[in-house]
């Protein structure tokens, strides 16, 4: 949301969560859809004040809502330009990093969010290669998930083993990213990964 | 770059062994030992002079604990007498790199493939065997 253009009827959409964190807003709020044709009935969590149609309690964080307002102005506005520099941005840091032996993308180029690059490398363990890759802040797994260490279970579902699992990262770039952030982070993966590979046995068959 | 100390899972010691592996690599014509559990792999490779260990390489894959605890071990026996490997214990590394627990397997897979070195190193034979 705040990335691409989402047109919540055509798609069928009953019900959609959103957060203005993920769109440059502040953390803390979010915003929750709810289709009126057929109109779709939900029960509150809490209860208490009548506030959001009795459906969340409690005094409303009028900063926060204002700040996730100007957020979806703003995205709106820069949507367009953002997918295109970030696609741009992307496909640069694919192509700094694409002739590594045994590299390859979690998921398809062409159809998906242009701010997202997560890639598997084989032979490589993961957690040591986020530490070698300091100080670029990556992640494995989803970022919503990062403390975990366990492999992504979407990775998994993807076909990947466990082995090329824990090694995916996940690069995220954003609007305040830049040219120069993304060659030293093709060089830093590099280095990554022939560093490891040098210090690491062969693999018994 | 400022680095989270108290949620940090690694300590000074091993980020800095994990970005110095000065002993990783193999000793061509020494004594080789090596081991895969535990979701790691080690190689430890050994040159002996007059029960001495002149030099003492390895090669590890896995988490940045096992590959700073190879880095300490190598450091510390390497020089000294080959009698040392055999009575090598994990203990203190895991104490000094304060390694998790759900990792102790793995530092005494290392520990394991320390011994055995100590043992081929004194019956060279004996590690032709196995290997």
């Amino acid at each position: 949301m705040g990335k691409l253009p989402l047109d919540l009827q055509a798609l069928g959409v009953d019900l959609m969560s959103m957060t203005a964190h993920k769109m440059y807003g502040p953390k803390g709020v979010g915003a929750l859809y709810l289709a009126d044709r057929p109109e779709v009935h939900i029960e509150p969590l809490l209860y208490g004040g009548g506030q959001q149609r009795r459906l969340r309690p409690g005094t409303l964080p009028v900063p926060l809502i204002a700040g996730f307002g100007a957020a979806a102005e703003i995205a709106a506005q820069k949507m367009p330009d953002d997918a295109v520099r970030l696609a741009q941005l992307r496909d640069r840091l694919w192509q700094g990093i694409h002739d590594i032996p045994g590299i390859r993308v979690n998921g398809d180029l062409n159809n998906s969010w242009p701010g997202l690059l997560n890639v598997s490398v084989a032979d490589v363990e993961g957690e040591s290669l986020l530490l070698a890759l300091e100080p670029l802040c990556v992640a494995t797994g989803s970022a919503c998930n990062s403390t975990n260490k366990e492999p992504s279970y979407v990775l998994r579902a993807l076909g990947l083993s466990d082995l090329d699992a824990q090694s995916a990262v996940r690069f995220s770039l954003g609007r305040q990213t830049t040219r120069p952030q993304v060659d030293f982070a093709i060089g830093r993966y590099r280095r990554a990964v022939a560093m490891l590979r040098e210090i690491a046995p062969e693999r018994v068959a | 770059m400022s680095i989270d100390t108290q949620n940090d899972p690694y300590n000074h010691l091993v980020r800095a062994l994990f970005a110095n592996p000065d002993h990783a690599g193999v000793l061509e014509g020494g004594i080789v030992v090596s081991n895969a559990d535990q979701g790691i792999r080690i190689e430890l490779s050994a040159r002996v002079t007059e029960h001495r260990v002149e030099r003492l390489r390895y090669r590890a894959w896995g988490c940045p604990h096992c590959i700073a605890a190879c880095e300490a071990l190598a450091a510390k026996l390497e020089g000294g007498p080959t009698g040392d490997l055999e009575n090598f214990s994990s203990a203190r590394f895991m104490q000094s790199l304060a390694v998790p627990a759900e990792k102790s397997a793995r530092i005494l897979v290392i520990e394991d493939t320390v011994r055995q070195l100590g043992k081929a190193l004194r019956d060279p034979t004996a590690s032709e065997r196995q290997n």
